[in-house]
């Protein structure tokens, strides 16, 4: 009786939530950025969603979708529905994590909107390191290759490419400087500080506040042109290596979104990224943060990433840089001793359980267990799949107000307390997570 | 300088931010799935329209609140608020189900208060010398300062403590899922793609103390909360009215804290220690100190069914942390955590880069006021804790009015929205359940949930610095190569001989 209730409410939700209205945006749009909050992808991304929200009249929520060295983010966002209602803040790393086998996501599986910014690799030492240029850093390495150290990012990361590219654009091995993998350009100077490790490679405004103190040098930019903000730091170029590499960030939806949705977003995006600084505009806001402001447009974003992606596969696939993806140790090693040793700890357990068994024993075993109370566990992990499973169908509101109502009633509470409680918790928990805290609820 | 913090905090319009952010960092640190680096991750964009001083006091009075208002779910309802609150997930719930929440919860709140300005005690007369230490640790270091905070959570663990070295294990293997710094394809995915980011540790504490908490009321809701608790000092939680308990707790806690002062004095010691390192931040503080106290408790056995020292200690120090992470940030620029990184961004954006200048009254008489008034804050941001903080215990309280057959499918909705929350994955809500069922289990057979999280967290990072420690030297004496790595190696060799050694004592006193 109570199953059949569910299932009729059920298709009355399905049919009913499935009119949505043509007219785009029709509701919050989410923007999915790859790296960690604070990170400066994080923070480019949080001030897109402001301006964007502000033209576009629907709330723009970011949500951090981190980790698999930017595989996840990317994949989330360009997977998504193209329908123009999730972007994706799309790094560097789009085109090379294909390349080393991490996923089958290339840049053909986005529309490009516009790119934002592009920041150079740069080599950073501490203050104090004898090495005055890269050409002296570099007879230095030549002499004893794999005795120093860098830092700056994952293994195969954007920065450890960089500097691999840079030895083997100067004839030698790309592992005569050991990485040292870490995880971000915080962490790597830090360890350069220490004394860890004798050079980081990062980007410049990520050192920007060591380097305005003092504390690491930049010997120099891996760009065409000196920075800007950072014109003190000399480029590759001028020292005589014609190596370049930089990292970029661009906002794209996924392949397969309408043309007039994809229109629409570019002429909201076009003037945010062209306008020249003012007070609370975008590019106000990078030139505060010290980032790089060149932008592209769609035509051309998409010709720079194909022409990124050529680049960056020729150089990974290249035999001079095969070390750049090599496991260091042997990945199973760790896991596996984890493994033997929990075996151990549960021949442990069995041998001393035997040993002194008694009154530790598990008061509440002895209890019997009413067969109402298993379904009530039942319903409780049964709850959780519906909500997984309809959620996007569904939609929130009314999926989550079925759920809670039966649950309420599964747990005996009577029918209009628990119609009360639904009625009055869901709007409010809507409220609160998708009004106030921005969480991008189905 | 410090006059001039003064008087550019007590304007009213950054005293009004100070109160509006301390309501939200409640409301949010309260929310379990939300983190306090989430807090104020929403709360940049707004800071771009708040003066410089107004979005400081922003964004450590959130901090701190949301920091203290994680200890609210955890004592309720046992579901850590924050990763920082699992440390003693077990201890305030066991208080709370003997019917002495609003005690623990008070204990929580003046405890974190004292920490925190403790906190910020440390970050005004310790700073710079205090730096200079963190830019001593290199990979080894490190290695050694997470082996201490992974080994802390079996000592700690009550019960067996094979089996907490059990659920320790479990925890590392946990955490070796997916695609690390170190390597170049992920590992142990089962083929799901979902799992190359490896098992979040959100969703994985909201299942493993939420869920099963959950569960085990489902199956077995007839067990009286008292039965549990009998080691606790029994009080009738059905006779003692809550306003009856809330003056004798209030007459208690004052001797509480005086007697436990010392202590108190040593866990904030080790948390603005431990928060100053980057990398290492008020979860593991927590940890840490919770273990200290164990060991110098006069009643270890009560640590884990709920004792109020090892409650205070840590609490205490998890707020102690916060000021300590500003020292490396103001100092040096590198953030002691994810919150500080976050805050450089914002002053960055208002143009002051933290340094070494940042001190130099002299050259930049306006950075020094900045900096005198982050200190301000923290001291107002703890004061406004306490009225703030007894409001939210009381209405937080009412919590456990609620019958058990209402509150149990509305924490199933929350657990649900927590860990969807973070980063929108429905993935995450399975793996919230698979966890949820692990916990379950594994609370059958005694086995501690605490060392799970705590080796999730820390897991990666281990193997992560050990890996480090070995491409830069292979060479096995280069863990001892200083007088930093020598200390804390020893402390780690030291506590897993310890019960050994006692042992052997023990027998030759016996035999």
């Amino acid at each position: 009786m109570r199953g059949c209730t569910f299932l009729l409410m059920l298709i009355c939700f399905v049919v009913g939530g499935c009119d949505r209205t043509a007219s785009y945006p029709s509701r919050p749009i989410t923007l999915v950025c790859p790296w960690a909050a604070g990170g400066g992808t994080d923070r480019v991304s949080r001030q897109m969603a402001i301006l964007l929200e502000q033209r576009l009249g629907q709330p723009v929520s970011v949500i951090n979708a981190t980790g698999g060295k930017g595989v996840t983010g990317h994949s989330r966002g360009l997977k998504a529905r193209p329908d123009g209602h999730t972007l994706t803040m799309m790094t560097f790393e789009l085109n090379t994590m294909h390349w080393a086998g991490l996923t089958e996501l290339t840049y053909e599986d986005c529309v490009p909107l516009v790119s934002v910014n592009e920041d150079y690799a740069a080599l950073m030492i501490r203050n104090d390191a004898k090495w005055q240029s890269v050409a002296e850093l570099e007879s230095d390495v030549m002499a004893a290759p794999g005795t120093l150290t860098a830092s700056g990012t994952a293994l195969g990361g954007a920065w450890h490419l960089a500097l691999a590219g840079w030895l083997v654009a100067a004839e030698m091995d790309a592992d005569a400087v050991t990485w040292v993998p870490s995880a971000g350009a915080g962490p790597s100077l830090q360890q350069l500080i220490s004394g860890g490790v004798d050079m980081v490679c990062c980007s410049l405004p990520e050192a920007r506040t060591l380097l305005e103190s003092d504390q690491v040098r930049a010997l120099g930019v891996m760009s065409p042109q000196r920075a800007v903000g950072f014109e003190q730091v000399p480029t590759f170029l001028e020292q005589g290596s014609d190596w370049t590499l930089g990292g970029w960030r661009g906002l794209a939806v996924p392949r397969g979104t309408p043309t007039e949705i994809v229109d629409e977003l570019l002429e909201t995006l076009i003037p945010i990224v062209s306008e020249p600084p003012s007070i609370g505009n975008f590019a106000e806001f990078m030139e505060a943060q010290k980032f790089d402001h060149t932008w592209r447009g769609p035509a051309e974003f998409k010709e720079f990433l194909a022409e990124n992606d050529r680049k960056l596969g020729a150089l990974l696939k290249s035999e001079a840089m095969q070390s750049v993806n090599e496991d260091r140790f042997s990945p199973m090693t760790y896991p596996v001793i984890l493994l033997g040793l929990i075996a151990v700890t549960l021949v442990g357990l069995v041998l001393t359980h035997e040993k002194g068994s008694g009154p530790n024993q598990p008061t509440s075993r002895s209890l019997p267990i009413s067969r109402a109370n298993v379904i009530n566990v039942g319903s409780v992990i049964a709850a959780i799949v519906a909500y997984v499973c309809l959620a996007e169908r569904v939609g929130f509101l009314l999926l989550v107000s079925v759920i809670l109502f039966l649950l309420l009633v599964r747990f005996q509470t009577r029918i209009v307390t628990s119609l009360a409680i639904t009625a009055v918790t869901v709007p409010f928990i809507y409220f609160v997570f998708a009004m106030i805290l921005r969480v991008p609820l189905p | 300088m410090i006059t001039a913090g003064i008087e550019s905090v007590f304007q009213w319009d950054v005293l009004a931010v100070i109160a509006a952010a301390a309501i939200y960092g409640i409301a949010i640190g309260a929310i379990p799935g939300l983190t306090a680096t989430m807090a104020v991750a929403l709360m940049v964009p707004l800071t771009f329209y708040l003066d410089d001083v107004q979005a400081i006091a922003a964004i450590v009075t959130t901090v701190t609140c949301s920091i203290f208002a994680g200890d609210l779910p955890t004592t309720l309802v046992r579901i850590p608020g924050t990763p920082a609150s699992a440390a003693y997930a077990d201890d305030a719930y066991a208080l709370t189900r003997a019917g002495r929440h609003v005690h623990a919860l008070h204990v929580c709140l003046w405890c974190s208060v004292l920490g925190g300005l403790f906190g910020v005690l440390v970050l005004v007369f310790a700073a710079p010398p205090l730096a200079q230490i963190a830019t001593q640790f290199t990979s080894f270091e490190y290695f050694w300062l997470y082996l201490l905070g992974l080994s802390c959570a079996v000592i700690v663990s009550p019960g067996s403590r094979l089996k907490g070295f059990l659920a320790l294990l479990i925890g590392l293997l946990l955490s070796t899922v997916g695609l690390g710094t170190d390597f170049s394809a992920p590992r142990m995915t089962f083929g799901f793609d979902q799992l190359i980011t490896g098992v979040r540790f959100i969703p994985a504490m909201i299942g493993l103390f939420g869920i099963s908490e959950v569960l085990r009321n489902a199956l077995r809701p007839d067990e009286l909360p008292q039965a549990e608790s009998s080691k606790i000092a029994a009080v009738d939680a059905e006779t003692v009215s809550s306003l009856d308990q809330e003056k004798d707790s209030n007459r208690g806690l004052g001797v509480l804290l005086w007697k436990r002062k010392l202590s108190l004095f040593r866990s904030s010691t080790i948390g603005a220690t431990i928060g100053m390192l980057p990398g290492a931040g008020a979860d593991i503080a927590a940890w840490i100190s919770y273990a200290v106290s164990k060991q110098f408790s006069r009643h270890p056995k009560q640590y884990g069914h709920g004792s109020t020292e090892g409650l205070a200690d840590a609490t205490g120090a998890n707020n102690a942390a916060l000021g300590g992470a500003w020292i490396p940030a103001l100092v040096f620029g590198i953030p002691g955590d994810s919150v500080t990184a976050i805050a450089i961004g914002v002053l960055m954006m208002k143009n002051i880069t933290p340094g070494p200048g940042i001190f130099a009254a002299d050259a930049n008489p306006d950075q020094t006021t900045l900096v005198a008034s982050i200190y301000v804050t923290f001291v107002v941001a703890n004061l406004m804790l306490i009225p703030i903080g007894l409001a939210a215990i009381r209405a937080a309280s009412l919590l456990i009015k609620i019958p058990r057959r209402i509150l149990l499918p509305l924490i199933v909705m929350f657990c649900i929205i927590g860990s969807y929350s973070m980063s929108g994955s429905y993935f995450d809500i399975l793996l919230m359940l698979a966890m949820g069922l692990l916990g379950f289990t594994l609370e059958t057979w005694k086995v501690p949930l605490g060392p799970i999280v705590l080796g999730l967290i820390l897991g990666g990072e281990l193997e992560h610095r050990f890996l480090q420690s070995l491409t830069v030297s292979s060479d096995p004496s280069a863990f001892f190569a200083n007088p930093i790595s020598i200390t804390l190696g020893g402390l780690c060799i030291l506590l897993w001989s310890w019960p050994l050694v006692t042992r052997f004592r023990n027998n030759r006193a016996g035999g």
